[in-house]
């Protein structure tokens, strides 16, 4: 059996190479693949917590957050396809909107 | 010969509803009170079938031919209805003692959970008891209550409804103003049934609240169904409006009781009235108001003093609407619910006799509302409005009678005074009977008699085509122009017209409307003929253009694609008396159903109403004669009704079927769709001898008190069938004490002798010389033109007559009173609900806006930013945490 140490391990690392990719990458798919990446690195701390204590809270935590995590992306990418399909641009940098 | 086969091959689509309930009747070992439901159930699934299937299949042939466009499927749900109430009234009187006061709870509808404190703390208690204040809540069912009282009405909504839906496929099937729309019509008119039956046989207020409201709304469909016409919209919200008033007050009575009874259902209510939640005492005065609210309910449903306005308003629905509405089923809701309230009165069998001074206010009502009615109706010269204030005046009498047999059964701790509660209580309720069989032909019978001048009229031009003078030079291209323009601008007409009109005098000339036509851009105005199109718009050719010229013009261009028709077509009304006349030799069915129905509301001797009038009468005068002097001027007042309805009735028909063809028309009308004349010829037997024939099977009894019927003396033991006519003879004709006999006659008097000759005088008079009547009719206008003549032009013309003729000023009160009280209330409301309301709504969405717009000024816009933001917060948040651990 693995132990969940490392599993926790795993998903720290996991959890800053979204939070790198986040801050650093401009395309807006790529992005929102990075916080998929943390969103899930956040799960498997859950299954590592639920190895470690036996509760099944943790188990039933991971699976609704994969399933909210599903409508987030099904949100997200209906948001960047309406954005590309009236400016035509994907990157991040030109989409400052607020500011304006 | 060919056509009238066609017609009757309609009738096998009924087939299958008499199989239905006589394979329920010998097939199944249930009584037929489990299977009282399906009068409910059927029409009720059947009318969304009609409103859908016929707005799908609008137009298409089998639709139209084959099914009458509904008329056939409503027809055969209402005599599955009226089969399995026929089966219920063989089964009650069959086995009358098993069956008494019979109730089938279908289920639980609601059941109320109680708030109890325990020692624990509070808790919800699901049987509705809360035991330390001793009382429990009962829950809602749904059930079924039969007795008498509900399968007589039962019995007159089924029958009647079911020759109503009969006589409407040949009224309103052949009229095109109607074609294509016919399956709202019935639809509407089967859940107005499913309304009046479900409301008759609920088993607890709450239902008989609910299925009263699905009547008020279909009755508000049914007035409005030429909703077009702005008169008919205007009946139909006032008739919807009106009854609202009664349904709050009833509504609020419901309540009371059950804060009183803990219950609505009648078992529980009706099982001891006296005592309520938990066997406390009923307080009386509170019972009372409860009682006044529901009363008030009636009042307003039953078309009563003062909240009878609704009812002339309502003619405005088609005839057979009229008919069975506001004559036959609706209006008897109100009386239904007074004959409920029966057990609360009835002192011998715990009821509370603190309650009588309710029976003297319902007396009185019924009384002011008698004599008011006739009184109107002396004047009115369209034929329906006769009729509606007739059905408001008998409505009158019942209520009448019911208030003196409360009266009655509330000082019912005297045995005499217990009997004499329900010999009138079965005579009103007995007179709601003949008046419902009476008043379903009478409106029948005028809509037959409107549907023949209607089509005499309309062949008597142009072959059945309406006559089109030609539309003017230019105008219907102004027209569009102007429908264009009104539409840019959203322009009413109304508002249009006010534009137009420069000089405020609510009237256009020619100079007006065409500098307006001008001014708009409409037309050409000096190229075409503008005084060819206001004469065209001028109906009343006055020279001058008032507002509803204005609108009918350009309704009739927009719905019709006309251009104004010649005046003297639209003044033509085919429910004018006085272009009646001498119809007698032309409509002998008609003639004799109006006759016999006349005559049954008058009160002829031994013709159907004379029965129960007679009782109902001499009921409240022996209630005055007991000690009730506040009964005395109720008693007054029906005496003289009696004499009055001889004469208006008489009237009508004289001035109907008499005398000379006041029009060509007249001369032309013939009867002819089979569908008409079937349900008069029908009613006329039930009218002619239903109500001797229940007489003396002493229905009074039966209805009074569950009793049984058949043929008994006073004492109730069975006799022959001649000593029981001889004892009802000598019952009605020769009452044992001298100033009960003195009423008698008076009213015999008034109502045979002095009304309908003072009618005969006035409007009587033979028919044409070539005119050949049905003998059965035509020995009366021959009487009534013996009786020579008087005119009375003079009184026609004075201030009472006039004030008679607006109604008594009911309407202008009313509208007057509204306009100081509820109109400026509701501008208030609306000017607080704009403003206070929606203003601070709007006051947040402001600020907001304004605060964000202000704010966002200083962000980078950088979805990047924010990440960073989010992370470096987070991860202080996580420092802080674990610091402070």
């Amino acid at each position: 059996m693995i132990d969940p140490a490392m599993v926790s391990g795993l998903s720290a690392i996991l959890f800053c190479i979204g939070l790198a990719g986040a801050f650093t990458r401009k395309h807006a798919i790529i992005v929102l693949m990075c916080i998929e990446i943390m969103l899930n690195a956040v799960n498997l701390n859950f299954v590592a917590v639920a190895m470690q204590t036996g509760e099944p809270t943790g188990w039933v935590f991971a699976a609704i957050a994969i399933a909210i995590a599903a409508a987030e992306v099904a949100v997200g990418l209906a948001i960047f396809l309406s954005l590309y399909s009236t400016r035509e641009v994907i990157s991040l940098d030109e989409m400052d909107l607020l500011k304006h | 010969m060919a056509a009238e086969q066609n017609e009757s091959s309609h009738l096998l689509m009924l087939l299958p509803a008499l199989l239905v309930p006589l394979g329920l009747a010998f097939g199944s070992t249930n009584p037929s009170v489990e299977w009282s439901f399906l009068i409910i159930v059927v029409p009720f699934l059947a009318f969304p079938v009609i409103a859908v299937v016929g707005q799908v299949y609008n137009r298409q042939r089998w639709w139209k031919e084959g099914l009458k466009e509904g008329g056939t499927i409503a027809l055969a749900a209402l005599l599955l209805a009226l089969v399995i109430t026929v089966w219920l009234i063989g089964d009650y009187l069959t086995e009358v003692l098993l069956f008494k006061g019979q109730e089938e709870s279908l289920f639980t509808w609601v059941t109320f959970d109680v708030l109890i404190q325990t020692e624990a703390g509070w808790a919800l208690d699901s049987s509705g008891c809360a035991p330390q204040d001793g009382f429990c809540f009962s829950g809602l069912t749904m059930g079924v209550w039969i007795d008498a009282i509900t399968l007589m009405l039962l019995f007159v909504a089924t029958f009647l409804c079911f020759l109503i839906c009969w006589f409407s496929i040949g009224y309103m099937n052949t009229d095109s103003i109607n074609e294509d729309r016919n399956h709202r019509f019935y639809a509407q008119f089967l859940l107005f049934s499913v309304g009046m039956f479900g409301m008759v046989l609920a088993d607890n207020f709450l239902w008989l609240f609910i299925f009263w409201e699905i009547m008020g709304l279909c009755s508000y469909l049914l007035i409005g169904f030429y909703y077009w016409k702005p008169s008919a919209a205007a009946a139909a919200k006032k008739a919807f409006l009106t009854t609202r008033v009664g349904d709050v007050f009833l509504m609020v009575g419901i309540f009371v009781l059950y804060r009183i009874y803990g219950s609505l259902s009648f078992e529980v209510i009706f099982d001891d009235p006296s005592t309520g939640l938990g066997g406390a005492l009923v307080d009386v005065s509170l019972l009372r108001w409860a009682l006044v609210m529901m009363f008030i309910g009636a009042v307003g449903k039953s078309a009563q003093f003062p909240l009878h306005v609704w009812l002339p308003d309502a003619m405005e629905g088609p005839t057979p609407v009229s008919a069975l509405i506001h004559a036959a089923t609706m209006v008897n809701a109100g009386l239904y619910l007074v004959a409920r309230m029966v057990p609360f009165f009835d002192a011998a069998n715990g009821g509370l006799a603190e309650l009588a001074d309710v029976g003297v206010l319902i007396a009185w009502i019924g009384g002011i509302t008698a004599f008011m009615a006739a009184l109107i109706a002396f004047v009115q010269n369209d034929i329906k409005k006769v009729l509606a204030y007739s059905t408001m005046s008998q409505l009158a009498y019942i209520f009448t009678g019911l208030g003196a047999a409360l009266w009655f059964l509330a000082h019912g701790s005297n045995h005499e005074m217990h009997v004499a509660g329900l010999v009138v209580l079965g005579a009103s309720l007995f007179h709601l009977f003949n008046h419902a069989m009476a008043k379903g032909m009478l409106f029948m019978a005028s809509g037959s008699v409107i549907h023949e001048m209607h089509h005499a009229h309309h062949s008597s031009h142009d072959h059945g085509d309406i006559r089109v003078s030609p539309p003017p030079e230019g105008v219907p291209e102004a027209l569009d122009n102007l429908i264009a323009y009104l539409k840019a601008n959203s322009l009413t007409a109304r508002g249009f017209f006010q534009l137009m009109d420069l000089d405020s005098s609510r009237t256009l000339t020619v100079d007006e409307i065409t500098n307006a036509f001008r001014v708009c851009d409409l037309a050409d105005v000096d190229s075409w003929d503008v005084e060819g199109m206001v004469a065209a718009m001028d109906r009343n050719q006055d020279g001058e253009i008032d507002p509803s010229e204005f609108d009918s013009f350009l309704m009739d261009y927009l719905i019709a694609g006309r251009v104004g028709t010649a005046a003297s077509d639209d003044d033509f009304d085919p429910q004018d008396m006085r272009g009646m006349g001498g119809l007698a030799g032309r409509m002998p069915v008609t003639a004799v159903a109006m006759m016999l129905g006349s005559m049954s509301i008058i009160g002829i001797p031994l013709i159907g109403g004379f029965w129960s009038k007679e009782g109902i009468v001499g009921g409240v005068w022996e209630a005055v004669f007991a000690g009730g002097s506040m009964m005395a001027v109720p008693a007054m007042l029906v005496l003289l009704t009696a004499g009055m309805t001889g004469f208006y009735m008489s009237r009508m028909w004289l001035m109907t079927f008499a005398g000379d063809h006041r029009t060509e028309y007249a001369a032309e009308v013939v009867e002819q769709t089979p569908w008409i004349k079937t349900p008069l010829v029908v009613l006329s037997l039930m009218t002619a001898l239903g109500g001797i024939v229940l007489a003396l099977l002493g229905v009074g009894h039966f209805l009074a008190e569950n009793g049984l019927l058949g043929l008994v003396d006073h004492e109730g033991h069975p006799v022959g069938l001649f000593e029981a006519l001889l004892g009802l003879l000598k019952h009605a004709f020769l009452p044992d004490r001298p100033e009960m006999m003195l009423v008698t006659y008076a009213t015999i008097m008034l109502a045979l002798g002095i009304g309908p000759f003072v009618a005969a005088r006035l409007h009587g008079g033979a028919l044409p010389a070539s005119a050949e009547a049905n003998r059965l009719v035509a020995w009366l206008p021959a009487l009534s033109a013996q009786a020579g003549r008087s005119e009375i032009d003079d009184l026609a013309e004075s201030g009472f007559a006039d004030a008679l003729q607006r109604r008594l000023y009911f309407d202008e009160a009313y509208e007057w009173l509204i306009a100081r009280t509820i109109m400026p209330f509701a501008a208030f409301a609306a000017w607080f609900d704009n403003n206070i309301i929606d203003g601070v709504v709007r006051l947040i969405e402001r600020g907001s806006v304004a605060g964000s717009q202000r704010i966002r000024l200083i962000t980078t816009g950088n979805a990047r930013d924010y990440i960073l933001m989010a992370a470096v917060g987070a991860f202080c948040i996580v420092l802080l945490l674990v610091g402070v651990s």
